[in-house]
């Protein structure tokens, strides 16, 4: 296909399920040369991930400097190896044009795009000037002890980073900002302890005083973090109108069980003992289930 | 003070209560959606002094949560002598462990020694929050460790981990103590310093955690093992009691003998409960076709295989 620069018969390729096909037809289409930008440059409106990571290889290969802005575009795009690759491309093709939004892509939530900025940046001889363009290159070169050497000028930074996804991150971030002992951390601060990862809360209590929050304070912030607890009103009255699936609302797999037994059950005794009976036996039952899902779940421990 | 950047703009009703004194509404308020308004409430409350005493220990039996911690930032910032008491009883049975830790800041707070003694026994508190919160309101207080198993409880709830070594021996029933902190992070530490130390006192505590339900704690407990005297022929016999985390085999096969699927949903396939709604909806079509008994000696003999599968499938199924 290279040799026929059948361009669109390898642009079909990169969604080959074979990986090896994958990063061949991407390779075959970077060696095509800026033939072949008009036609990648169109299918970066592609929305499959495999093409766009591959057509965004090729034009790193390419290097031609009309790709540096609809590659800035595709650090928009909302899956994160397709940011990911396109800063990396940017650092490859070498053009400072892509200097402005690979800064922007510095303050991105995604680490892995955060990285591939940073890098290329690096790669373009890029230099931050201001303190918060150092802080915003060091989190994203992922090189916590320079963040914390910058001090009280890399807390806006920091805060960026706090809509990570990935609790390892936002963990290093309220440790940095424990020792950076700084009263502009403390909306951060407050978040930590809010956070639905049980290490940041704990990390966030620990760094709080250092910051001036008031120790009396911060169970309050504690207390606002998302709840994990099951509601005991709401599993009893499942499982006193249908009974089982309040246990499987508390996350019991047999709930599923009793569920279907009640019902083949209650089938049956309607059939043989007609409504009176089966009310009169049925019903007790339920409301002893209603009030054991209320019980046990008042008594599920609630992580803190 | 740094926590006013939170009350520049005080809420309207907030201080117009303050003004006419209205404690019952300001408690209202301390249930409030808005965080920053139970915030407000809480230190105008506090700031009423002796008068709102009462009422405030009257909500801390029974209040909702958000009321109860409050309502005792309130009694911390008034420190009334007559709120120890009902703080200890808090500190001691709140099912809310920020409950509890609040508690344990607030008798700091306010200062009566008389609180010492349960603040020490805090510090043995399996909640590392409650343990801290005590270490803390222990120091306000001016309470000094007689030694230094008491020197290594203190070090252990403020997580000063080298703090909890340089004690040697003395810390191991300190540590061993805590070994029931629901944190692992917390139970790892503990055993790698249990190893640290080499206690032949902490071989117990080591063979417990060889049993721990976390596989990182677990494989501290096995690094740790020699220097804490655990026999080296013991302790692969102490991993073999962990709890289950891989299942029965028998329990899923059984299951998926009786209720078809609901075996591959104890071995944790989401999809059991597919194959087991769709099993019990051809079954109960096949009895209303055919009567309620004639299925049943279709069916047992094709369950018994899935049941043969599911035995299989579980027994290849990694673990430890």
């Amino acid at each position: 296909m290279t040799e026929r620069r059948d361009i669109s018969g390898l642009i079909k390729a990169l969604q080959s399920p074979d990986f090896a096909v994958q990063t061949r037809a991407a390779q075959a289409l970077g060696s095509l040369g800026p033939a072949a930008m008009d036609e990648l440059i169109a299918t970066l409106k592609n929305k499959h991930r495999d093409v766009l990571l591959g057509v965004i290889e090729a034009l790193s290969v390419i290097r031609d400097p009309r790709s540096i802005e609809p590659l800035a575009g595709a650090l928009k795009d909302e899956n994160s190896e397709v940011r990911w690759q396109a800063a990396m491309a940017l650092g490859e093709i070498g053009d400072d044009k892509a200097i402005g939004p690979l800064r922007e892509a510095l303050k991105d939530s995604n680490k892995y795009v955060r990285y591939g900025a940073a890098f290329a940046l690096a790669t373009l001889g890029w230099k931050p000037g201001t303190a918060d363009e150092r802080a915003s290159y060091f989190i994203g070169m992922q090189e916590w002890k320079a963040v914390e050497d910058i001090g009280p000028d890399a807390i806006p930074a920091l805060n960026h980073v706090l809509n990570d996804p990935d609790s390892a991150v936002r963990l290093k971030v309220m440790k940095i900002l424990g020792s950076i002992r700084d009263e502009k951390a403390i909306p951060a601060l407050m978040r930590g302890l809010a956070d639905g990862d049980k290490d940041v809360r704990w990390e966030a209590a620990l760094a709080a005083p250092s910051c001036g929050i008031n120790p009396m304070h911060i169970p309050r912030g504690l207390s606002r973090r998302p709840k994990t607890a099951k509601n005991p009103v709401i599993a009893g009255v499942m499982n006193f109108l249908l009974p089982g699936l309040g246990y499987g609302y508390i996350g019991k797999w047999w709930g599923i069980m009793i569920f279907q037994i009640d019902v083949t059950a209650t089938v049956w005794l309607f059939k043989y003992e007609g409504d009176n009976t089966t009310s009169a036996v049925l019903f007790p039952i339920y409301i002893i289930l209603g009030i054991h899902a209320w019980y046990i779940t008042r008594k599920m421990p609630d992580f803190v | 003070m740094s926590f006013m950047l939170f009350l520049d703009k005080r809420h309207a009703d907030v201080q117009a209560m303050m003004t006419a004194k209205d404690i019952p509404g300001l408690i209202r308020h301390l249930n409030h959606r808005n965080p920053d308004i139970q915030w407000q409430a809480a230190e105008a409350l506090g700031s009423l002094g002796t008068e709102a005493v009462v009422p405030l220990i009257r909500v801390l039996d029974g209040g909702h949560k958000a009321v109860r911690i409050g309502a005792i930032e309130a009694l911390a910032k008034i420190r009334d002598l007559r709120s120890v008491r009902p703080l200890v009883h808090l500190l001691k049975h709140d099912e809310a462990v920020e409950v509890r830790w609040i508690a344990a800041l607030a008798l700091g707070e306010i200062g009566d020694p008389s609180a010492i003694p349960i603040l020490f026994e805090s510090l043995r508190s399996k909640e590392k929050y409650v343990r801290y919160g005590a270490a803390r309101s222990l120091e306000l207080l001016h309470w000094i460790p007689r030694d230094d198993a008491e020197r290594a409880y203190y070090a252990i709830a403020l997580m000063n981990w080298p703090g909890a070594k340089k004690m040697g021996k003395a810390a191991t029933i300190p540590l061993t103590d805590i070994l029931q902190d629901p944190d692992p992070a917390t139970r790892l530490k503990i055993v790698e310093l249990l190893g640290q130390i080499g206690d032949p006192d902490a071989q117990p505590a080591c063979e417990a955690a060889l049993r721990d339900k976390d596989a990182p704690v677990r494989w501290a407990a096995v690094v740790a093992a020699k220097k804490c005297r655990v026999l080296s022929a013991h302790i692969p016999w102490g991993l073999a009691k962990r709890p289950r985390t891989g299942q029965n085999p028998w329990a899923a096969a059984v299951l998926n003998f009786f209720f078809v699927g609901l075996g591959y949903n104890y071995l944790g396939f989401w999809w059991g409960f597919l194959v087991f709604m769709s099993y019990a909806s051809i079954f109960t079509l096949a009895q209303l076709e055919s009567g309620p008994f004639i299925p049943y000696v279709y069916v047992y003999p094709i369950t018994a295989l899935f049941a043969a599968q599911t035995f299989y499938m579980a027994k290849k199924m990694p673990d430890l």
